[in-house]
């Protein structure tokens, strides 16, 4: 698969950081760049004034009450937002320096370096084999395919547990062994992103204990962005917690903002901003 | 206070979790009295030779131990349940601290008692106990500044209690001098146990430091400079 056209060589400069609040300096080089991000649907302004770097090989986790934001930012990273006819995006998403949002830019191309992962298990309905064999053969991939969907499978540490049933349909495994087949289709198609609206909220402890330990195994190879509902699971598996809050304009139009965006750790015991701590010590109502 | 009566919300939840909190710090707080009220009958006992004192310090220790006890139970069943973050979680680890830091005082104050009783009372000189009886005092007054701290919130505690302590520095290194100074008149064994109690107040005062210190850390997120708590 050719992904020359999309990342540039050599890899994107450091990034000193500090230029804007909300973008703590990163020590990694950053992935992602949003600078300035608005997003519409129709009349309605879902996201206001986003500013935040995404560093490379680490697990980024967006958090907030419903509404605040978090999975519209999370959309715009690999564009998914064009499925929403009235959506419009303003302001910039940069990709290893690329503007994600230039005419140039094919989205579909854009979703096969950054891979999605959803909140429900959705595989297809085929064969183990087929689901995570579906992506590169889109791509007209022409190697070892056999070799390709063992890797794949491994990486999502599900391969144990299917390699004897590969031809059997996707729907004969668990959630949590569903959520994994997903994963694995995902990182077929050699992305470099992962970004998961949260994964693990339809499955029960233990498969979403085994889907963060995966996530924290990933992170060596891919960039990944989660959002979760769920704090103690952002507290648990990232490196970086964007905080996102509902804001009531004066025309009472109700937008998300980006509150704080820390290193997990500080944002966890030192939170900077009285909304973020009202929010993760449960005061917000 | 309430530990978050500084955010008004018409919506607030965890009301429950809320009155949890609360419940230690109140509990925090009475321990620390008990500890300043065993820490005065010490002080009376060996500034007028009340050997009858001796014991009820020991007894008073009892209460100390058993409501240390509770507290550090009931602190480690909140960090279980409640997955504390931000300031409570703050609150719940100075906790942890602050009851060693008070369960030491406690044990300190039995400590001083003890030193009068190998001596049958001590001989008396009135330069001696004119320091002495500042030294109580002024630890004494220290080691309050921390419980007040506990009730008040105040995020300058540390360094003001730091300051306090001075004087329990100063008063402590008069008093050796001076126990120096009449060791023979009063014998070597008398030298000895004045010179460890001198050195049990000083103690005291800096539990009340550290303990103001913790307070300082629970709303601001971070000692005072050059204060941090060592490593584990």
């Amino acid at each position: 698969m050719d992904t020359t056209d999309l990342i540039p060589e050599p890899p994107i400069d450091l990034r000193t950081g500090g230029n804007a609040p909300t973008a703590p300096s990163h020590d990694r080089p950053a992935i992602f760049e949003v600078d300035g991000l608005d997003v519409f649907y129709g009349d309605f302004h879902a996201v206001q004034d986003v500013t935040l770097d995404i560093a490379r090989n680490e697990i980024t986790a967006f958090i907030g009450p419903s509404g605040c934001g978090k999975s519209t930012v999370l959309r715009c990273f690999n564009r998914m937002n064009d499925l929403i006819p009235t959506a419009r995006v303003e302001g910039s998403v940069r990709y290893h320096g690329l503007d994600l949002y230039g005419p140039d830019v094919d989205p579909v191309q854009v979703r096969r370096h950054v891979g999605m992962v959803f909140q429900r298990p959705n595989p297809f309905p085929k064969s183990i084999y087929d689901n995570v064999a579906f992506g590169p053969k889109i791509a007209k991939y022409d190697g070892d395919m056999d070799a390709l969907v063992e890797a794949s499978l491994t990486k999502a540490a599900l391969w144990d547990e299917v390699k004897d049933k590969l031809r059997d349909s996707a729907y004969t495994l668990s959630g949590g062994q569903q959520q994994r087949l997903c994963i694995a289709r995902a990182i077929a198609t050699s992305p470099d992103v992962l970004l998961m609206d949260e994964p693990a909220s339809a499955l029960d402890p233990i498969a979403t204990l085994r889907i963060e330990e995966l996530m924290y195994e990933l992170k060596e190879e891919y960039s990944i962005i989660i959002v979760t509902h769920n704090m103690q699971q952002a507290s648990r598996v990232s490196d970086r917690t964007a905080f996102f809050n509902i804001e009531v304009t004066d025309g009472g139009q109700r937008t998300g903002r980006l509150v704080e965006f820390s290193e997990t750790a500080t944002l966890f015991t030192r939170p900077q901003h009285p909304q973020t701590e009202d929010y993760i010590t449960g005061r917000f109502g | 206070m309430a530990l978050h009566d500084d955010h008004h919300h018409p919506h607030e939840l965890r009301h429950h979790f809320d009155d949890e909190l609360d419940e230690i710090r109140r509990g925090l707080v009475t321990l620390g009295s008990l500890v300043v009220a065993n820490l005065s009958r010490a002080g009376s006992a060996i500034l007028e030779n009340r050997l009858d004192l001796v014991g009820e310090v020991r007894h008073g220790d009892e209460p100390i131990d058993a409501l240390y006890a509770q507290l550090e139970r009931e602190t480690f069943q909140i960090l279980a349940l409640q997955q504390p973050v931000a300031k409570d979680l703050r609150l719940l680890v100075a906790a942890t601290r602050i009851l060693y830091e008070m369960e030491r005082s406690g044990d300190l104050a039995v400590n001083i008692v003890n030193c009068l009783d190998r001596e049958h009372g001590f001989p008396r000189r009135a330069d001696l106990d004119v320091l002495l009886g500042r030294l109580v005092a002024a630890s004494a007054r220290v080691f309050s500044m921390g419980v007040e701290a506990i009730a008040s919130l105040d995020e300058n505690a540390g360094p003001a209690t730091d300051s306090a302590d001075d004087e329990v520095d100063e008063l402590t290194g008069r008093l050796f001098t001076e126990i120096h100074r009449v060791s023979e008149e009063i014998g070597l064994d008398a030298a000895i146990e004045l010179t460890r109690v001198g050195r049990f107040l000083e103690r005291i005062a800096d539990h009340g430091v550290n303990i103001a210190e913790n307070i300082t850390y629970v709303v601001t997120g971070s000692f005072p400079d050059g204060h941090e708590p060592p490593a584990p």
